[in-house]
C-alpha cells in the first residue's frame, strides 16, 4: 500500500459536497434532499438511526426520496426496521441489503420484503450483536442520527433519549464516517453535551421531535387475575429464594403485573430490600409505585418512555440524570449491564418448544431479536460471584467443585398457557423453524435457548429447568406447567408428579399460593390514572392511554 | 380474599363485577335476587353461534334495601359479552320495571353495557324498546329510576337510550355514555372524524365530566361504591315523576343545548362556552376542583 490515507480523502469529498448545501454544520431543511444526494454514494454502508423507540424520521423520509437512478445498493446496518419510510427505502430499490435487529411494527411487511426477495438479508441480531459489529465489520459510511438540540458547533443534546447514538456515532466518526443529525431545534448553548461537535458533521433542524414510540407503557387496566396469579408465581417462587436483587424485565403484562404486585404482595412477604433493588430497565411506568415506596435503589436505562421525563428528573436518587436533570439513557451500556451485572431475565415469549427454546417468531412476521437474548443469556464470560448466579449454579450442578463450578443467570419465561387469541405458548415445533426453511436461514431465529432458559413460569405453576437431570425429565417438566395445551394434556402424569415432589415442579399450593387472592384489588395501581396520581402528578401519560 | 388483604380502602366502581356493586351498593346484606343463575335461564341465541352462555345472561335483578328503603335493582355484568341486551338479559330488566309499578318501589340501573348483542340483535332491539316504555310507564305512577354509570363498557347503544329515559343519573369520570361508540363512529364517519384510539378524546366526548356538565347526568361522583350509593340515597328524595310538562321541558333543554353548542368542533370548546376558566385542565382535575369548576355546567333539572 503506498497511498495511506485513502478514506480521510473520501470523508474529505463528501465534505466538500455536503457543505456546498449547507452554512457552516447547518443544512437548510429544504436543501436536504440535495445534500443527501451529494453525500451519500451507491453501494454506502448506512446506519439510519431508529431502535424499537427513537427514530431519525425526518431522515428516514429523505433518504426514502431519493432517487435510485443515482443512488442505489445501499447496505443497511441499523438498529431497527420500525418505519413504514425503513421498508420504502428498500421496495424503492435505492437499498438492497439489510442488516438489523429489531423489526417490531413492521414485522408482517419485512416478512413479504424477504420472501418476495426485494431485501438481502445479512442477519437478524440483538442490538449488542449488531454494536459490536458496527466496530469490526458493519462500520457505517454514513450515519443519520437524531437528538433534541444542536448548537452551530454541532455538539449534540439528545435528552432523555440518547439510546443508540454514542454507539453509532463512535463507529462511524473515528472511522472516516460522515455523520448527520436532525435536531428538533438549533440553540445558542446546549443543555448538556451528549455529543461533542467534533465528531458531528451536519445537522440540519427539523423544527418538531423525532419520533418516539411508548413501548414499555403497559396499562394496569388491561392485566388480568391470571397473570396476577403468574406474578405472584414468580415472586414467592423465584424472586424470595434466589434473593434476586439485580435484575432485567421484559416488556409485558406478566412482568408488569410483578411490578405493580411489589408495593402489596411483595410488602407481605417481606421482601423490600432483599429483591429488585436494582435494575437495568426503561422508566417503566408500572414500576412507579414500587420507586415511591422505597423498594428500587437503582436503575439504568436502555432508553427513555415518553410521558415519563418530569418524573426521571425528579428521582435521580433512582436514575442516571445528566447536568441539566434529565435522563441519561445509553443503550449500550445497559445492555452490557444487563448481561453482565444482573442475575436475572424474566420476560414473556410467544411459542416454547419441549426442549425449552423460545421464539416471538411466527411464520408471516419477523419482529426481530431487540435486547431480549442479550438479557436471556448466560454470559459465560462472567466472573464475579453473587448469591443467586451461585445458587443457581449448584441447582444445574450439585455435584461440581463449589470453586471451579459457574454460576447461572436466571432466565424466566413467564405466560399464561393460552396466549393471546388462544394460541398455546406450548408448541411441538416452533413457527421459527417453517421459517428458516422457506427463507433458507443457516439460523432458526430463536429468542432465547434452551440451555440458557432456567425456569418457566405458567398459571400453572414453575418448573425448574436447573434441577432436570435429562432431556426426558426436562421435557417432562415442561409438559408438566403446560396446562390444558395438547403438550400439557399429553404429559407423563406419574414422572410429572415425581418432579413435583422433588421440587422440579412447583404448584402454586405448594408455594401456599391460594388461586383465588389473585385479585385486581392486589396492584398497586389499577389503572393509568392510579400511576400518574402515585408519581404526584409527574408522569404525563400520552393521550392514548388516557381514559380521562 | 383469603390470606391475602386486598387493597381494600375502597371499592372501585370501574374494577367491580355486577354483584360487587350491588353488595357495596345496598344496606348490607340486604339483597336477594330473581330469577338466579342456579335456574340457569340463558340465552337460546347463543349456543348457535358456538358462544359460552352465562347463568345469569348477564344482568343480577333483585330487591335490596338503600338506608333502609326498599328498592330493586339491576345490574349488568359488562365482563359478559360486554353487558349487550340479549333477549333474556331484557326481559329480566323489563320484568323488574314492571314488578316496580306494582310495588311502587324505586328502581337502581346499574348500566354496563356496549348496547345490543348483535347475535340476537331482533330480541335486544325489541327489548330496549319495551324497556323504555316500561320505565316511562313506572315513572308515571311516581316511582324514581335512577342510572349509575361507571362501568368499564360504559353505557352505549340501546343502553344510553334507557338512561335517556331515567328519572335521574349518576356517573363518575370513567363512566361514558353515548349511542355511537368510539369504534363505530370512526368506521362510519372515518379517523379525521374520530380517533378511537385517542382514548382522551374518547373520555373529553362521551365521558363523565363532560356528560355532568352540558347536562347529560345529574350527580358526579367518584369511582368509588361508597360514593354511588350515597349519591343513589340523594336520588331517591328527589320525587318529580314524569308528564307531558317534564317531556316538553326536556325537549326545550335539548334544543337550547343544541343551538347554544352545535357549532362546536371538541368538548373544549363547549367548556369554553360554558363560562370555564381553563377548560384544558378539566380532564385532570380531581373531583371536588371539578365540582367547583362545573358550578356554571348545564344541567336538567326541570327537565327530569
Amino acid at each position: 500500500m503506498s497511498n495511506w490515507g485513502m478514506q480521510k480523502a473520501a470523508l474529505g469529498e463528501r465534505l466538500t459536497a455536503g457543505r456546498r448545501h449547507a452554512k457552516g454544520k447547518i443544512v437548510p431543511l429544504p436543501s436536504l434532499p440535495a445534500f443527501l444526494a451529494a453525500v451519500i454514494r451507491s453501494g454506502d454502508r448506512v446506519c439510519l438511526e431508529g431502535d424499537n423507540q427513537k427514530q431519525a424520521d425526518l431522515l428516514a423520509a429523505a433518504l426514502a426520496n431519493l432517487d435510485p437512478a443515482e443512488i442505489s445498493d445501499l447496505h443497511m446496518v441499523q438498529s431497527g426496521v420500525v418505519l413504514p419510510a425503513h421498508l420504502d427505502i428498500f421496495e424503492k430499490g435505492i437499498a438492497r441489503r439489510l442488516d438489523f435487529s429489531y423489526s417490531g411494527p413492521q414485522s408482517a411487511r419485512i416478512a413479504r420484503m424477504l420472501f418476495g426477495r426485494k431485501i438481502e438479508l445479512g442477519a437478524v441480531h440483538t442490538y449488542l450483536e449488531l454494536f459490536a459489529r458496527y466496530f469490526i465489520d458493519l462500520t457505517p459510511n454514513v450515519a443519520l442520527i437524531a437528538a433534541v438540540s444542536a448548537d452551530k458547533d454541532g455538539n449534540l443534546y439528545t435528552g432523555p433519549n440518547t439510546e443508540d447514538t454514542p454507539t453509532v456515532v463512535e463507529a462511524t466518526s473515528y472511522k472516516n464516517g460522515l455523520v448527520v443529525a436532525q435536531v428538533t431545534e438549533i440553540v445558542d448553548k446546549v443543555p448538556r453535551v451528549d455529543i461533542p461537535g467534533d465528531l458531528v458533521h451536519f445537522v440540519v433542524e427539523a423544527g418538531r421531535p423525532f419520533y418516539v414510540e411508548p413501548l414499555f407503557t403497559r396499562d394496569p387496566a388491561a392485566i388480568t387475575e391470571t397473570q396476577i396469579l403468574t406474578a405472584m408465581l414468580a415472586i414467592k417462587g423465584i424472586y424470595a429464594p434466589y434473593g434476586v436483587r439485580r435484575l432485567n424485565h421484559g416488556i409485558g403484562f406478566n412482568t408488569a403485573a410483578i411490578e405493580l404486585l411489589l408495593p402489596t404482595y411483595g410488602e407481605k412477604l417481606g421482601l423490600k430490600g432483599k429483591v429488585c433493588t436494582h435494575f437495568a430497565l426503561n422508566p417503566h411506568p408500572t414500576l412507579i409505585p414500587a420507586i415511591e415506596s422505597g423498594w428500587v435503589d437503582q436503575i439504568h436505562c436502555f432508553g427513555s418512555e415518553v410521558g415519563m421525563e418530569d418524573y426521571v428528573a425528579a428521582r435521580s436518587d433512582i436514575f442516571f440524570t445528566g447536568p441539566d436533570g434529565s435522563l441519561r439513557s445509553n443503550r449500550a451500556f445497559c445492555q452490557t449491564a444487563g448481561l453482565y451485572a444482573c442475575d436475572m431475565f424474566i420476560g414473556s415469549t410467544l411459542q416454547i418448544d419441549l426442549e425449552g427454546h423460545s421464539s416471538t417468531v411466527t411464520t408471516s412476521r419477523i419482529a426481530g431479536f431487540g435486547g431480549a437474548p442479550n438479557m436471556g443469556s448466560d454470559p459465560r464470560g462472567r466472573r464475579h460471584p453473587s448469591e443467586p448466579w451461585l445458587k443457581a449454579g449448584a441447582e444445574a450442578a450439585p455435584d461440581a467443585a463449589p470453586a471451579l463450578r459457574r454460576g447461572r443467570k436466571l432466565v424466566v419465561q413467564i405466560g399464561e398457557t393460552f396466549g393471546e387469541r388462544n394460541a398455546p405458548l406450548f408448541v411441538e415445533r416452533l413457527d421459527a423453524l417453517e421459517l428458516a426453511r422457506e427463507l433458507k436461514l443457516d439460523l432458526a431465529p430463536v429468542m432465547v435457548y434452551s440451555d440458557d432458559v432456567t425456569h418457566i413460569v405458567t398459571e400453572e405453576g414453575i418448573a425448574n429447568l436447573l434441577m432436570c437431570r435429562s432431556k426426558d425429565e426436562r421435557e417432562q417438566a415442561i409438559r408438566g406447567v403446560a396446562g390444558y395445551t395438547d403438550i400439557g394434556r399429553a404429559r407423563d402424569a406419574k414422572l410429572v408428579e415425581q418432579l413435583r415432589q422433588r421440587g422440579v415442579i412447583r404448584r402454586p399450593e405448594d408455594l401456599g399460593i391460594d388461586p383465588l387472592d389473585a385479585d385486581r384489588r392486589l396492584l398497586a395501581a389499577r389503572s393509568i390514572k392510579d400511576l400518574m396520581l402515585a408519581s404526584g402528578g409527574l408522569y404525563r401519560p400520552p393521550s392514548r392511554f388516557r381514559n380521562w | 380474599m383469603t390470606q391475602v388483604a386486598a387493597n381494600n380502602v375502597s371499592l372501585s366502581w370501574y374494577e367491580a363485577s355486577a354483584r360487587q356493586r350491588i353488595d357495596a351498593l345496598v344496606d348490607a346484606g340486604s339483597f336477594c335476587e330473581y330469577i338466579g343463575p342456579e335456574l340457569r335461564e340463558i340465552s337460546p341465541h347463543l349456543s348457535i353461534f358456538d358462544l359460552p352462555e352465562q347463568f345469569d345472561d348477564g344482568i343480577v335483578i333483585g330487591h335490596g334495601r338503600l338506608d333502609g328503603t326498599p328498592v330493586l335493582i339491576a345490574a349488568q355484568e359488562g365482563r359478559f359479552m360486554g353487558g349487550a341486551f340479549g333477549e333474556v338479559h331484557g326481559a329480566k330488566l323489563t320484568g323488574l320495571l314492571r314488578a316496580a309499578r306494582a310495588l311502587r318501589q324505586d328502581v337502581l340501573i346499574l348500566f354496563d353495557t356496549g348496547g345490543v348483542r348483535l347475535q340476537e340483535a331482533n330480541a335486544g332491539e325489541l327489548a330496549i324498546a319495551e324497556i323504555m316504555r316500561a320505565v316511562i310507564e313506572v315513572r308515571r305512577t311516581g316511582v324514581s329510576v335512577v342510572g349509575l354509570i361507571g362501568g368499564r363498557a360504559g353505557c352505549y347503544g340501546g343502553g344510553s337510550l334507557i338512561a335517556g329515559t331515567c328519572s335521574r343519573l349518576i356517573v363518575s369520570e370513567q363512566g361514558r355514555i353515548s349511542v355511537s361508540g368510539p369504534e363505530v363512529i370512526e368506521t362510519n364517519r372515518g379517523i379525521e372524524e374520530f380517533d378511537s384510539r385517542d382514548r382522551a378524546l374518547v373520555w373529553r366526548t362521551m365521558g363523565g365530566k363532560h356528560r355532568y356538565l352540558i347536562g347529560g347526568a345529574d350527580t358526579f361522583v367518584d369511582d368509588e361504591a361508597l360514593a354511588f350509593r350515597q349519591a343513589a340515597i340523594d336520588a331517591l328524595k328527589i320525587k318529580r315523576g314524569c308528564d307531558t310538562n317534564v317531556l316538553e321541558a326536556e325537549q326545550n333543554r335539548l334544543e337550547r343545548r343544541l343551538q347554544r353548542f352545535g357549532e362546536a368542533e371538541d368538548a373544549v370548546d363547549i367548556w369554553q362556552t360554558l363560562g370555564i376558566d381553563a377548560p384544558t385542565e378539566i380532564p385532570a382535575l380531581p373531583t371536588d376542583a371539578f365540582l367547583r369548576a362545573a358550578k356554571r355546567r348545564e344541567n336538567a333539572d326541570d327537565a327530569r
